[in-house]
């Protein structure tokens, strides 16, 4: 005897399993592909947008600066911590501290093997106005001067900002305390954060 | 969607007595941070992968090896379905975990006389509401590849290889590597970060579209898998 249509414990017959319960999803495969070209699309784009290495940094930097979205990434990926540079290239201290940190390979060498280095070049006096990432970058570290560096690390709370240009090794030294008191931070993420 | 499968799926998963203690274990470290400083808000819960993953893991893998997969599939349910069901069912049990996290966090911080910053707990809810979709979609491609918890296996190797190949594309200066780090651990964890919203930065479209995108290409593949699984009364299962 042939089961009842509405029993729930029918076996469908074979060519109704193979058929339209296999249905491939046409429509969502269609939205899938369509959103993979965007993402594609849309990376190309911003990095034709933001060039990896500013202009400035060109010529006797021994940094390799990365990008905005490549050097956040690469922290998430390795854990570094960031080294913010923002600067100006109207800005003289700037231009002795690229000469004397980050023109030198020893230097150099050593800040990218413990950060990873975003110079964020501030272009309003020059161009009227600044790409929207540099503006929110200096608000969000309420950058008012020139030079100033952030080390920055996600999760580790708030970040160690070195305004003004006070020699190498005083500056080198104070990058190294910043790079430490975040790795302490980073270890104790449930501590609170006092005196911010 | 099916609602029984939605229904069944939620009673699994939160009758296995593993998985309780675990959630209980997570959500109670997560109140520690809060208790000592109760004023930080409710980004010091941090997020709910791993209350995603608990919740998530052998989402179909777990049918596939008890054979209940047989007994679904005798049902007019069509594959596609199955899965959606199975995502949504993960996806709003973890949904349930978070908001009561969210409202123990409250609790704590009214306790100790500390304002509870309620834009904050809706961003908390809306940001981890989206780690949990994505999560459960990730998980769902997973499981439909591998019986039993073997999902969690792969997830891990998956992120191992990640990190090996940022690895070694940071330690050669291989932007290309570096970059396949990040888009692979990206697509592992798929989230929106509504947090730099709270700074005044706009959320960026490619972060937006490579959510959607992961998501829709891991149910997409999950489905195609399901599909094309054969399944015997006679077999193991697979």
């Amino acid at each position: 005897m042939p089961p009842r249509a509405s029993d729930p414990g029918e076996v469908r017959p074979p060519r109704a399993r193979t058929g339209s319960t296999r249905r491939d999803p046409a429509i969502l495969l269609a939205v899938t592909i369509v959103l993979l070209a965007l993402r594609v699309a849309l990376h190309v784009q911003e990095n034709r947008a933001q060039p990896a290495v500013p202009p400035s940094a060109a010529v006797s930097d021994k940094v390799q600066w990365r990008s905005l979205e490549s050097g956040v990434a690469e922290a998430r990926t390795t854990g570094k911590p960031i080294l913010y540079d923002f600067t100006a290239d109207w800005c003289a201290p700037c231009r002795l501290m690229q000469r004397e940190i980050f023109a030198d390979a020893a230097a150099a060498a050593d800040l990218e093997r413990r950060f990873v280095p975003i110079r964020v070049l501030d272009r309003a006096r020059e161009d009227g106005r600044n790409p929207s990432w540099v503006d929110s970058l200096q608000a969000r570290y309420r950058v008012g001067a020139f030079p100033t560096l952030v080390v920055a690390q996600p999760y580790a709370g708030a970040p160690v900002i070195i305004e003004g240009y006070l020699g190498r090794d005083y500056t080198l030294d104070r990058i190294e305390d910043a790079r430490r008191s975040l790795r302490v931070r980073t270890m104790m993420p449930a501590l609170p954060d006092r005196g911010r | 969607m099916s609602l029984p499968i939605i229904l069944a799926t939620l009673r699994q998963r939160f009758t296995s007595p593993m998985r309780i203690v675990i959630l209980i274990t997570v959500i109670w470290m997560s109140m520690i941070p809060v208790i000592l400083s109760p004023g930080s808000g409710f980004s010091i819960l941090g997020d709910c992968y791993f209350l995603a993953l608990t919740i998530a893991a052998g989402m179909i893998g777990q049918d596939v090896s008890s054979g209940t997969l047989q007994l679904v599939f005798a049902r007019p349910v069509t594959r596609a379905q199955y899965v959606f069901s199975k995502w949504a069912a993960v996806t709003l049990g973890t949904w349930c975990v978070i908001a009561l996290e969210c409202v123990l966090a409250g609790i704590v911080m009214l306790v100790r006389g500390a304002p509870v910053p309620w834009g904050g707990a809706a961003l908390y809810l809306a940001n981890n509401a989206l780690l949990a979709l994505g999560t459960a979609a990730v998980m769902a491609l997973f499981s439909a590849l591998v019986p039993g918890l073997g999902d969690l296996g792969l997830l891990f190797l998956a992120f191992l290889s990640s990190q090996v190949i940022g690895g070694i594309g940071s330690f050669r200066n291989w932007r290309l590597a570096m970059r396949a780090a990040e888009e692979l651990q990206r697509s592992l964890k798929p989230e929106i970060e509504l947090w730099s919203l709270t700074h005044g930065h706009p959320i960026p479209w490619s972060m937006v579209v490579a959510y959607f995108s992961t998501v829709a290409l891991c149910l997409a593949i999950a489905i195609l898998l399901m599909n094309r699984k054969e399944l015997s009364y006679a077999s193991s299962g697979v």
